[in-house]
């Protein structure tokens, strides 16, 4: 068992590490970088524009760059934001909260919606509800995340039933604790709704197709047989042997904390790591970029590791795989 | 008489690594030796695991084994050049033990039949045809499912058609990997019937690999037992039958079910 | 194949809506570039049959629009200036299928325009540029799932074929494209390149660049089918009668991929239209003026038009018959029907 997880968690640090590099060429070898903007003002020096160059070491050999880069991620600043003037990871630690307290509460629910309604329509697979179900999540499955966003927006915008953007209303600081967290809930509740929305359907076609191919298996039909009452018989025989896919499922879903929501952030103004890092990439502020990249990148591998963890733990099969190696 | 097949010392390594990364080698075969003689069948008995398809896939060339000879018709095939082989290959055809899997399920059969002669660039397309079709006969298939997929054939004709598909190309030797077992006994009764009969018009020698020693007796001339990579004794049927020297060939007997006071099955002459 | 029937109507729909797309210009009315900055903002024009006389006419007509009396924005329907529409009328030159000029369209009025989806704030109209986004869109999407595929399907194989250290290379790169958000890695690696580009090459780039993206999970998944057909017994067979490598993948192992590619072509081709109306839509795709999907909507951004011109929401709409059409293709191409599998875990293998 430590075997397993010191080497999947080997597997998942050499992929940061990985990424890491990738992101750090795909950034430094593009042209331009972020005082170009600054070339056009006629005010600015080119001596200043120069020793700012140096100043941030921007005409260093890349790989000294990388090196320097890497001690900085070490020391917990992982860079330099230029546009920001400050290290970049109290910048991104700020936004990555505002994220995930939006990505958090839409998984949570998707996943709490998702579950029992796949379930309920794999057990009358092929009949009427199940194909109520098929058709809803059918819709929902053409309609793109940016019709889906812009749409509710405008819904909003017409009833004014809520904040239409933002994170907090302007006068935020001086309502009360109670009237804050309602203040919150107020705001977030577009932005979830559209992420759970876009998310729903594929979880609910997954989760139905893994527990329908469960169901219908004969050790199922046996242990009907012996009189096991049906709700133990789903969700304490069919659920755990239908765990495979829908753990890895669930472990994509943690990987995409940070990142799924970017487009829905920037459509609704939401001050999370999305509209930050779509700023940045425009003023090639490139620390910032790659780490936010990183970040990213770091959830989607704890998420696999996560879900590598808990397939062991659920799994017999793969501990059984594990231990004749 | 010269054996047409001599195989000596025959030894198979596969290399592996294990999970944390450390290799760990598996012995297919542990120094296999054994002589066929021209137009006779030795049948080849052992339990799963002993390398019998390890074997197979060494003596049709498909594999390269790790150390050890082995000479066809006089000449060490470990030694010959890979152009000489392949002209050395045709001669010893493998037929394998999934009929599902061993002929292209998306292919028609004649495409089958003339694969071999495309590959060795033999015959001239009306000619492969007639002979595609003459085969067909051989090994009873009706010709008019030469153009249906070979998918829709059944276990037994799929073992016919790669019989077929093995003699298109004039073999010597023919080795049968399990070529019986997945069939239903009345359509292995058939088949061994079809085989006994060729071997018998066209003079081929047969190794014949299996774990059914009722079916070794009624086929070969000669039986080897194989256990753990090794071959443990060599002999004439029913000297073996009768007299099984090794402890290997009487666990393999005593596994034979029968009922009490029935002798066993007479072996071929 | 009795999976053609299941097919065939999927490719049909699609084939109807690209084929609107592709003759773009026969059924819009206008150029899309084509300003008119007397009637910016103006709402969609509703067909009528029946006048205020309530006499039934045949043909049908809308009303040209006037200024509400005290508003500089409002616009209300001028009973009295009815535009009978009329169909297969010559209006602005245009190419079919960027070669042959023409000016027949499907449907106009004599001197004034019709803007059945409205205008935007120059005055274009919306119906016009949507039909011709939808080719530059399209396209994108078509051919960088073209492309993408095509690089998995020769990285997939050779990994699958070769085995050994290639395989192990090549896969362990793909788990790191797998590994970043391709989001943020579509934005990272366009904006990174020249911002101020021309059309043309900024159409180029994106393809390029979503291609770059996205090959991997085929790879993969053909990778895993060349693993399995190498060892299946017919592909050893032909190995003995002496086939070489070219032709056992020729005829024997690539044919197996045929399934696989074809329903991730159904997949990603949606996906990466979607992703060249997102780069759009942000300000890093096909600029202004040439029309897509994406930059139809991005004025949305601005919360004025938000309350104001709703329909400038329209535009978003129109992937969805697209998206149903492929969604429905790749249903029909699967060999096991319902939501698509995803991979098994299991230790060790890379898949």
């Amino acid at each position: 068992m430590i075997r397993y997880l010191l080497s999947r968690m080997a597997h998942a640090l050499l992929l940061v590490i990985g990424v890491s590099l990738l992101a750090f060429l795909f950034t430094t070898l593009a042209p331009g970088n972020y005082f170009d903007e600054m070339r056009l003002n006629p005010q600015i020096a080119p001596e200043t524009l120069s020793a700012l160059r140096a100043h941030y070491q921007l005409d260093r050999p890349l790989p000294i760059r990388y090196v320097s880069w890497v001690n900085s991620v070490l020391h917990g600043q992982m860079g330099f934001s230029f546009a920001y003037n400050s290290p970049v990871a109290p910048l991104l630690l700020v936004r990555a909260k505002n994220t995930l307290l939006l990505t958090i509460t839409a998984t949570l629910l998707a996943w709490a919606i998702a579950l029992p309604l796949g379930v309920w329509s794999a057990e009358r697979l092929g009949r009427f509800p199940d194909h109520v179900i098929s058709w809803s999540t059918a819709i929902l499955l053409v309609i793109p995340d940016l019709a889906l966003a812009l749409g509710l927006l405008v819904l909003t915008v017409r009833t004014g039933w809520f904040p239409t953007g933002g994170m907090a209303s302007v006068d935020f600081e001086s309502l009360s604790s109670l009237n804050k967290i309602r203040d919150l809930a107020m705001h977030m509740t577009l932005p979830v709704a559209a992420l759970v929305l876009s998310a729903l359907p594929l979880l609910v076609r997954h989760v139905r197709a893994s527990v329908a191919d469960v169901l219908h298996a004969p050790f199922l039909l046996a242990a009907e047989g012996h009189g096991i009452p049906r709700r133990t018989l789903l969700y304490r025989y069919a659920l755990p042997a239908a765990a495979n896919p829908l753990l890895s499922l669930f472990g994509f879903s943690i990987g995409a904390l940070l990142s799924g929501s970017l487009l829905i952030e920037v459509v609704m103004s939401w001050p999370g790591l999305g509209p930050f890092l779509l700023e940045a990439i425009l003023a090639r502020d490139i620390y910032v970029v790659i780490g936010g990249v990183l970040f990213s990148t770091i959830f989607l591998a704890t998420g696999n590791l996560l879900a590598d963890m808990l397939l062991y733990w659920v799994d017999p099969r793969i501990r059984a795989e594990s231990a004749s190696r | 008489m010269e054996p047409i097949l001599k195989v000596e010392n025959l030894v198979k390594r596969y290399a592996k690594r294990n999970f944390v990364g450390m290799p760990q080698d598996f012995l297919a075969l542990d120094g296999v030796s054994f002589t066929v003689s021209a137009g006779t069948t030795l049948a080849i008995v052992g339990e799963s695991g002993s390398g019998k398809s390890t074997l197979a896939s060494c003596i049709a060339c498909l594999e390269t084994p790790t150390a050890g000879n082995l000479w066809f018709e006089g000449r060490n095939l470990i030694q010959v050049a890979e152009s000489d082989l392949r002209k050395i290959r045709p001669q010893i055809q493998l037929i394998f033990s999934d009929p599902a899997s061993s002929l292209n399920p998306r292919w028609k059969i004649l495409e089958i039949l003339i694969e071999p002669l495309i590959l060795q660039g033999r015959l001239s397309r009306k000619e492969r045809n007639t002979h595609a079709f003459s085969l067909l006969e051989r090994v009873g298939l009706s010709s008019d499912i030469v153009e249906r997929p070979s998918s829709e054939l059944s276990g037994g004709q799929r073992q016919r058609l790669a019989i077929a598909r093995a003699l298109t190309l004039d073999p010597k030797l023919l080795i049968l990997d399990e070529a019986l077992s997945a069939l239903d006994c009345s359509v292995q009764a058939q088949i061994a019937n079809l085989l006994l009969e060729l071997q018998s018009s066209l003079a081929m020698t047969f190794l014949f690999i299996t774990h059914d020693l009722t079916m070794a007796a009624h086929l070969a001339d000669e039986i080897a037992v194989m256990s753990q990579g090794r071959i443990v004794e060599q002999g004439p049927s029913t000297k073996i039958l009768r007299n099984p020297g090794q402890e290997a060939t009487r666990q393999l007997l005593a596994a034979v079910p029968r009922l009490p006071h029935a002798t066993f099955p007479a072996t071929q002459q | 194949m009795s999976r053609w029937r299941k097919v065939a109507p999927w490719l049909l729909v699609l084939a109807v809506l690209h084929g609107i797309v592709v003759c773009a210009g026969f059924f819009a009315p206008y150029d899309p570039i084509e300003q008119d900055r007397k009637n910016p903002y103006l709402p969609p024009m509703r067909l009528h049959f029946v006048d205020t006389h309530k006499h039934l006419h045949l043909r049908p007509f809308v009303y040209a629009f006037t200024l509400r009396p005290g508003s500089f924005d409002q616009y209300m329907e001028d009973t009295s200036h009815p535009l009978p529409l009329k169909f297969f009328v010559a209006g602005d030159r245009y190419r079919l299928l960027g070669l042959l000029p023409a000016r027949l369209h499907l449907f106009g009025a004599d001197n004034e325009r019709i803007y059945l989806l409205g205008s935007d704030a120059f005055g274009r109209d919306q119906l016009s540029r949507l039909l011709f986004g939808g080719q530059v869109s399209l396209l994108a999407g078509l051919l960088g799932a073209g492309f993408t595929l095509l690089i998995g399907w020769c990285i997939g194989a050779a990994a699958g074929y070769y085995g050994g250290w290639r395989d192990d290379l090549l896969m362990r790169v793909a788990e790191l494209f797998l590994a970043l958000p391709w989001l943020y890695l579509l934005f990272a690696i366009r904006a990174f390149l020249p911002l101020a580009v021309n059309p043309l090459q900024a159409f180029f780039l994106i393809v390029a660049v979503i291609a770059a993206v996205g090959w991997a999970r085929p790879a993969r998944l053909v990778r895993g089918i060349v693993l399995s057909a190498k060892e299946r017994d017919f592909v050893r067979a032909a190995r003995g009668f002496g086939a070489s490598d070219v032709y056992l993948l020729r005829r024997h192992i690539l044919p197996e991929t045929s399934s696989v590619l074809l329903t991730q072509t159904a997949i990603l081709i949606p996906q990466y239209v979607l992703a060249e109306m997102t780069l759009s839509f942000l300000g890093l795709g096909v600029p202004e003026p040439v029309p897509s999907w994406g930059n139809l909507l991005s004025n949305l951004q601005q919360y004025s038009v938000l309350v104001s011109y709703w329909w400038m929401y329209l535009p978003a709409l129109i992937m969805v018959p697209f998206f149903l059409g492929y969604l429905g293709l790749a249903s029909a191409l699967q060999e096991s029907p319902g939501a698509y599998k995803i991979e098994r875990r299991s230790l060790g293998s890379l898949a």
